[in-house]
């Protein structure tokens, strides 16, 4: 599955076994999305958080 | 059983895990919490019988295994572990009190109490947050002057968890640590994990490697006693080879295994999933 990236216009290839959730980043720009949505073979992505600084393990 | 995957952004650890969980035979779901709102007290049915945390934010994990407990679900970790195991004083305090070998540590109240407790503990020392993960802002200290430049710059942030100070003894190490993954009474895993070039820190999200190696009868007794130390679970403990033997420096309640899964052969999301469903049968 393609989408563009909404900060760069370059395409996005996702993989076909994407799932809602997962992240996905931008090869030209390195923005990050998240997937937000994915219906009859369109995925709709929404940017992903930004690293928090309570982020870890 | 079925079995709730929480989380906030979604790794590959995650996804293994719901993986392993499916391959056991039990039914699993992946449920991404950002977006929702909790009654509390009020048990919700679409988190299963019991909830494997796996958040990446600290007070996001909190609140959340707190809310899920109070609602009467079983939890992995439970928030009491999660609270001991985000808050490196009370990982300091646990460790010690259960006399786990761990380095010396202090607390500062104010900037005023900082250099007592750096000439206590001398320099090279370690100055490291509260909260936080990722080696984020742990700093090696060589003296006196590097320790008041921090202390000025730190009186300078807002929030007033900065102007309490975390310190502790450096330890003379090789370039690495070691990394055990604790699974309940069951250590599934080590690795040595290897600074990146120019850099102190060994985590793995800092560009840190990991490689295998077979731990000896001491380092298995003391990585046991620290995961029950923190109450134990699905933990992550830290260690360093010190001159007079190992020490533990921290324990990490939700775990990142990717680093680790790369150098050694063991199924270690498997292994966590035997642990839960083991756990949830007794």
């Amino acid at each position: 599955m393609n989408t563009s990236c909404n900060e760069c216009g370059a395409q996005i290839a996702v993989p076909n076994d994407v799932i809602v959730g997962e992240i996905v980043s931008c090869k030209d720009c390195s923005s990050e999305y998240e997937v937000a949505e994915i219906n009859n073979g369109t995925v709709l992505l929404k940017p992903s958080e930004q690293v928090g600084e309570d982020w870890g393990e | 059983m079925k079995l709730g995957i929480t989380f906030d952004r979604l790794r590959w650890e995650e996804k293994a895990l719901k993986e392993a969980a499916e391959s056991a035979g039990l039914e699993t779901s992946l449920i991404d919490v950002k977006g929702l709102n909790f009654e509390v007290a009020k048990k919700r049915s679409e988190f299963g019988d019991v909830v494997l945390q796996r958040c990446i934010s600290h007070y996001r994990s909190l609140l959340l295994s707190q809310t899920l407990e109070g609602s009467g679900l079983r939890v992995i970790n439970s928030h009491s572990v999660a609270e001991v195991c985000s808050n490196k004083l009370a990982t300091s305090i646990a460790l010690s009190k259960a006399g786990v070998p761990t380095p010396r540590t202090f607390l500062a109240l104010s900037s005023d109490a900082v250099e007592g407790a750096a000439e206590e503990l001398g320099y090279p020392l370690v100055l490291k947050p509260f909260v936080g993960s990722w080696g984020r802002m742990v700093t090696i200290v060589k003296d006196r002057a590097t320790l008041q430049a921090l202390v000025e710059y730190k009186e300078e942030l807002a929030n007033p968890i900065e102007h309490m100070y975390y310190l502790q003894e450096y330890i003379q190490r090789p370039p690495r640590d070691i990394r055990a993954i604790m699974a309940g009474d069951r250590l599934v895993t080590c690795v040595h994990r290897h600074a990146p070039p120019g850099e102190w820190r060994t985590n793995v999200a800092r560009g840190g490697t990991s490689e295998a190696f077979k731990p000896d009868a001491e380092l298995k007794e003391i990585v046991h006693r620290a995961s029950e130390a923190v109450g134990g679970g699905v933990l992550g403990v830290d260690a360093m080879e010190s001159s007079s033997g190992y020490v533990v420096h921290e324990v990490n309640n939700t775990v990142e295994f990717r680093g680790a899964q790369s150098a050694v052969d063991v199924d270690i999301p498997k292994r966590i999933i035997e642990y839960v469903a083991h756990t949830v049968k007794r």
